[in-house]
C-alpha cells in the first residue's frame, strides 16, 4: 500500500513537472516588491510630503509678515501641493503612519467649520483633543485659506491667523516623527513577507484596497448621495472650498495605479509591483484588466472641466458613470487580485472558509 | 435467524467486552489539557471582546437564532466556566458535571455566531458531548480517590471505540471531500496558500510550483483517507503516528488553523495499545508519588450504563455522523458555490473564497435607494464571511431591514420615513483561484426569501 502511494506521488510530481517546464513564469519575490515600494515610493513620498509641509509653513510665515493677496496665493499653492502628495502617503496606513494616528489627524474630512469658528473666537483650544478631530489637518486649511473672505479674516483677525499657524505646526511636528520612524521601520517592512494578517505585505495589500474603496466612497459616493437615498451632500466634498476635489481624486487614483505597477514616486521607473506578482501567478489578463481599469477611471476623472460641486449640479449622469467605474474596479482588486495573493484579511483561526 | 442472533451477539461482545481503562484516562487528561489551552488562548488573544462583545450583530445558526450573547463583559463567564471545568476534567473532579458544563458553555459560545465556524470547534463540541457519557473518571481521578467504589481498571470497549470512531469520521470525510478536480488536478486552493510562502528560505522556491501544490493535495487526500486504518493496525501504528505528527506540524507551520493540529496529534494517541497507555499512566502516577501499579481489578457490571441504552444511542449517533456530511447530495449545483450542506461535514482547507458585497436599501415609496456601509453593521471578519455565504447574506438582509424599517432619515432639508424597505445586493465572488463571477444579482429583494434548508434559487449559477 505504501509503495502504491509513493508511486502515485512520484507519477503526479513527474506529470506536473513536465507541464511546468513548457511555460516558465518570470521570477517574483515579495521581498523585492516590498524593497522597491518602500525605497522608491513610500520613503520618497514621505520625504516629499515633509518638504511640502515645511514649504507650506514657510509660505504662511511669509504671508504673516506681509499680508498680500499674492502671498496668500503662494500659501494656497503650497497647500495644494501638500494635498496632492498626501494622496500617496495616506495609502500606507500601517507602521509609523498608523502608530502616530497620522491618517486621522492630517486627512480627516469634511471639517466641522462650526468647531473651527468657535476655536478661533475663543482663542484657546487643544488641537489634539477628540473634540477637535474635525477641526485640523489639510481639510481645515482648505476651509481657512480658501473660504470666501479668507484674506480679510487673515488680515483682520489675529486669532484666525494663529489658528492656521497652529494647524500647520501640528502637522509639521507630527509628520516629522513619521519621517524619522520610517528610516528604521524600512528594514522591518522589507523583511515582513509572511502570510499572517499583520505582515507588511498583507497590510500593504489590505490598505491598498481600503484606500481605493475610500476614494470611491468618500471622494465620490457620499457627496453624490450614494448612501443618502440619492440626495446630494455637497458638504461632504473633499477640498470643497479650494475646489480642487477632482484633481485630488485623480491624484489618488494615479498614486494607487503607480503603487500597483511599482512605479517610482520620483524616478518614474517601473519596478516590482502587484502587477509583477499577478503576471508571475500567470494572471496577465487580470493584470491587463486592472491596469486599463485604473486608466479608464483617470481619464473619466480628467474629463470634467469644472469643480466637483459644479459638476454635481449639472452633470450627475457623468459622475454616476465615474462612480460605476470605481465600483466595478473594487471587484478586480479586492476580490480577484487579493485572493490570488493568498493574503489573509483577518487574524482569526481559519480552516479554509 | 441464527445469523442475526450471532451478529448481534458479536456486536454486543465487541461493544461491551472489557478492556483496560488506561487509554481513556490518558485521553481525559490530554483532551482536558487541550480544552484548557484552547480556552486560555482564546481569551488571551482578546477574541472574547473582538468576536463577541464588540460586534453589534451576530449570525445565528438555523433553528438556533434564539441563542443570544450575554451582555458586555458577562461574555467572559462561559470562558471562565470552560477554564474551570477543563481543569476539573483533567483532575477528574465532579467529572461528569464538569464535562457537561464544558460542553454546554463551549457549544453555547459557538452557537452565537456562525461567522467563526471552524470544523475543529464542531469536533470539540461533539467530543465533549461524547465525554459526558464516558467513565473517564473511574481511575486516577479525584472522584475515584474520594469514592473508592467507583474505581475500576476495565471498562466496556465502546467507550474507547467511540473516540476512535469520531476521529475516523473526521479524517475519512475530510479525505472524501478532497476527491474533486479543484483539489486533485488544479492543486487549489493549496496552490494559492503555498505560493504565499515563497519567501521561506530554500523550500520557498518549491512552494510556488504547481507540482508541489498538486503533490501536497494528493498527499493530504491519501493521508486523510487511509491514516485511520494504519493507526488501527498494530503493525503500522508507530509509523502512522509519526506521519500524523509530521502532517499536522506542517499544517501548523503553513496555515493559521489554530489548535487543530495539536488536537489531532494528541487525540490520535487513543489508537495506541492499552499497554502503551498503562505504562504512560504508571509514569504519571509515579510523578504523584503514588506507588500504585496498574493492576487488573474486575468491576461489577451494574456500574456501567445499560447495554441496551448504549447500543441504541450509539446506533443513532453513528448514523447521524455518517449521514450529515452526505446531505449536500440532496442539493443541485456546485457545493462550494452554494454551500448548501457545507458545514458540519469535515470540509477542511477546501475553499479559498473571496467576495465583494454591496448592499442596497430601497425605499419602496419613493423608489430611492441607499448603498449600505457594511462596516457600520459588521466586523471585518463577519463581512468577509457573509459576502461568500448565501445563508449569511439572507440574515444580513434581515438585519438591515429591521434596522431601517420605521426610521426617519434626514438628508439635507429632506426627510424620509422608511417603511418596509427592500434589500438588494450586488455580490461578486472568486472561488479557488478563478476570476470572480456574479454571485447575487441586484434584482432580488433578499428580504423576500425565507432562511431555510430549501435549495436557494436566487444565486447566480456557477460557471466553470
Amino acid at each position: 500500500m505504501l509503495r502504491l502511494i509513493s508511486l502515485l506521488l512520484v507519477i503526479t510530481v513527474f506529470i506536473s513537472c513536465r507541464k511546468e517546464d513548457e511555460e516558465e513564469t518570470p521570477d517574483f519575490n515579495k521581498s523585492a516588491l516590498l524593497t522597491n515600494l518602500s525605497g522608491e515610493i513610500i520613503l520618497p513620498a514621505i520625504s516629499q510630503f515633509a518638504g511640502d509641509l515645511s514649504d507650506l509653513s514657510a509660505s504662511f510665515d511669509q504671508f504673516t509678515a506681509d499680508n498680500s493677496a499674492a502671498n496668500l496665493a503662494v500659501t494656497q499653492e503650497s497647500l495644494k501641493a501638500a494635498y496632492l502628495t498626501w494622496q500617496t502617503v495616506k495609502i500606507f496606513d500601517f507602521g509609523p503612519v498608523r502608530n502616530n494616528g497620522i491618517k486621522g489627524s492630517i486627512g480627516t474630512y469634511p471639517s466641522d467649520t462650526a468647531v473651527i469658528a468657535s476655536n478661533i473666537s475663543s482663542g484657546s483650544y487643544n488641537l489634539s483633543s477628540i473634540g477637535n478631530a474635525d477641526a485640523i489637518g489639510l481639510s481645515a486649511l482648505d476651509y481657512l485659506l480658501f473660504k470666501q473672505g479668507a484674506l480679510t479674516s487673515l488680515t483682520t483677525d489675529p486669532n484666525y491667523t494663529q489658528y492656521v499657524a497652529d494647524v500647520i505646526d501640528k502637522m509639521v511636528n507630527e509628520f516629522s516623527t513619521v519621517v524619522s520612524q520610517w528610516q528604521t521601520y524600512k528594514a522591518t517592512f522589507d523583511a515582513s513577507t509572511g502570510t499572517s494578517s499583520t505582515s507588511a505585505f498583507s497590510e500593504l495589500v489590505n490598505e491598498f484596497n481600503r484606500d481605493f474603496e475610500l476614494a470611491k466612497t468618500a471622494k465620490v459616493g457620499i457627496p453624490l448621495g450614494k448612501q443618502s437615498l440619492g440626495i446630494q451632500l455637497p458638504e461632504y466634498i473633499e477640498a470643497r472650498y479650494s475646489g480642487f476635489s477632482l484633481e485630488v481624486l485623480a491624484e489618488s487614483v494615479r498614486a494607487l495605479q503607480n503603487l500597483y505597477n511599482g512605479i517610482g514616486f520620483n524616478s518614474g521607473t517601473n519596478g516590482q509591483g502587484f502587477d509583477d506578482y499577478l503576471i508571475h501567478l500567470e494572471k496577465s489578463a487580470l493584470d491587463g484588466t486592472i491596469d486599463t481599469g485604473f486608466t479608464a477611471i483617470m481619464n473619466k476623472t480628467n474629463s470634467f472641466s469644472n469643480t466637483f460641486e459644479q459638476e454635481m449640479a449639472v452633470n450627475v449622469p457623468e459622475l454616476d458613470e465615474l462612480y460605476s467605474l470605481l465600483q466595478g474596479h473594487v471587484v478586480h482588486i479586492k476580490t480577484d487580485m487579493t485572493s490570488s495573493f493568498g493574503v489573509l484579511i483577518t487574524y482569526q483561526d481559519n480552516d479554509g472558509d | 435467524m441464527t445469523v442475526t442472533n450471532s451478529l448481534s451477539a458479536n456486536i454486543n461482545n465487541f461493544l461491551h467486552q472489557k478492556v483496560s481503562i488506561a487509554p481513556l484516562i490518558i485521553f481525559r487528561i490530554i483532551f482536558g489539557a487541550l480544552l484548557l489551552f484552547g480556552a486560555l488562548r482564546f481569551v488571551s488573544k482578546g477574541w472574547v471582546e473582538q468576536l463577541y462583545i464588540l460586534p453589534n450583530y451576530h449570525f445565528g445558526y438555523l433553528g438556533f437564532e434564539w441563542v443570544e450573547k450575554l451582555p458586555g463583559n458577562w461574555m467572559y463567564l462561559p470562558f471562565v466556566l470552560m477554564i474551570l471545568s477543563s481543569i476539573f476534567i483533567i483532575i477528574g473532579y465532579y467529572y461528569r458535571i464538569s464535562a457537561t458544563l464544558f460542553f454546554l458553555s463551549f457549544t453555547y459560545v459557538e452557537l452565537i455566531d456562525k461567522s467563526y465556524y471552524l470544523n475543529h470547534y464542531y469536533f470539540v463540541s461533539l467530543m465533549c458531548f461524547i465525554m459526558i457519557w464516558l467513565p473517564a473518571n473511574r481511575y486516577f481521578s479525584l472522584d475515584a480517590t474520594r469514592n473508592k467504589t467507583i474505581e475500576v481498571s476495565h471498562i466496556p470497549q465502546w467507550t474507547i471505540r467511540i473516540i476512535q470512531f469520531q476521529l475516523g469520521v473526521v479524517y475519512l470525510f475530510a479525505g472524501l471531500a478532497k476527491i474533486n478536480p479543484d483539489w486533485l488536478i488544479e492543486g487549489q486552493p493549496l496552490g494559492t496558500w503555498l505560493q504565499a510562502h515563497h519567501n521561506i528560505p530554500i523550500i520557498g522556491t518549491f512552494l510556488q510550483e504547481k507540482w508541489m501544490a498538486v503533490s501536497f493535495s494528493w498527499a493530504g487526500c491519501i493521508y486523510d483517507l487511509l491514516i485511520v486504518f494504519f493507526l488501527l493496525a498494530a503493525k503500522t501504528r508507530k509509523f502512522a503516528y509519526f506521519v500524523v505528527v509530521v502532517f499536522h506540524l506542517i499544517t501548523w507551520l503553513l496555515f493559521p488553523i489554530g489548535v487543530f493540529p495539536w488536537v489531532m496529534i494528541f487525540s490520535t494517541l487513543i489508537f495506541f495499545s492499552p499497554q502503551f497507555h498503562e505504562k504512560l499512566l504508571n509514569r504519571i502516577q509515579q510523578l504523584f508519588k503514588k506507588n500504585k501499579q496498574f493492576i487488573y481489578s474486575p468491576s461489577s457490571e451494574t456500574n456501567f450504563l445499560p447495554k441496551r441504552l448504549v447500543n441504541s444511542v450509539l446506533a443513532v449517533f453513528i448514523l447521524f455522523q455518517v449521514l450529515i456530511p452526505f446531505r449536500y447530495a440532496l442539493y443541485p449545483g456546485n457545493l462550494y458555490w452554494t454551500e448548501e450542506g457545507y458545514r458540519f461535514s469535515w470540509r477542511v482547507m477546501l475553499m479559498h473564497k473571496e467576495g465583494h458585497a454591496v448592499f442596497y436599501m430601497k425605499d419602496i415609496k419613493t423608489g430611492r435607494e441607499s448603498e449600505i456601509n457594511n462596516a457600520k453593521f459588521l466586523t471585518r471578519t463577519q463581512e468577509d464571511q457573509m459576502a461568500t455565504q448565501p445563508d449569511m447574506i439572507l440574515q444580513y438582509a434581515q438585519i438591515l431591514k429591521e434596522y431601517y424599517n420605521g426610521q426617519l432619515l434626514h438628508y439635507g432639508d429632506q426627510q424620509f420615513l422608511i417603511e418596509n424597505p427592500s434589500i438588494h445586493a450586488d455580490i461578486y465572488v472568486s472561488l479557488n483561484n478563478r476570476l470572480s463571477q456574479k454571485f447575487v444579482d441586484k434584482r432580488h429583494d433578499l428580504t423576500s426569501f425565507e432562511y431555510n434548508l430549501k435549495h436557494r434559487t436566487w444565486l447566480e449559477p456557477f460557471k466553470e
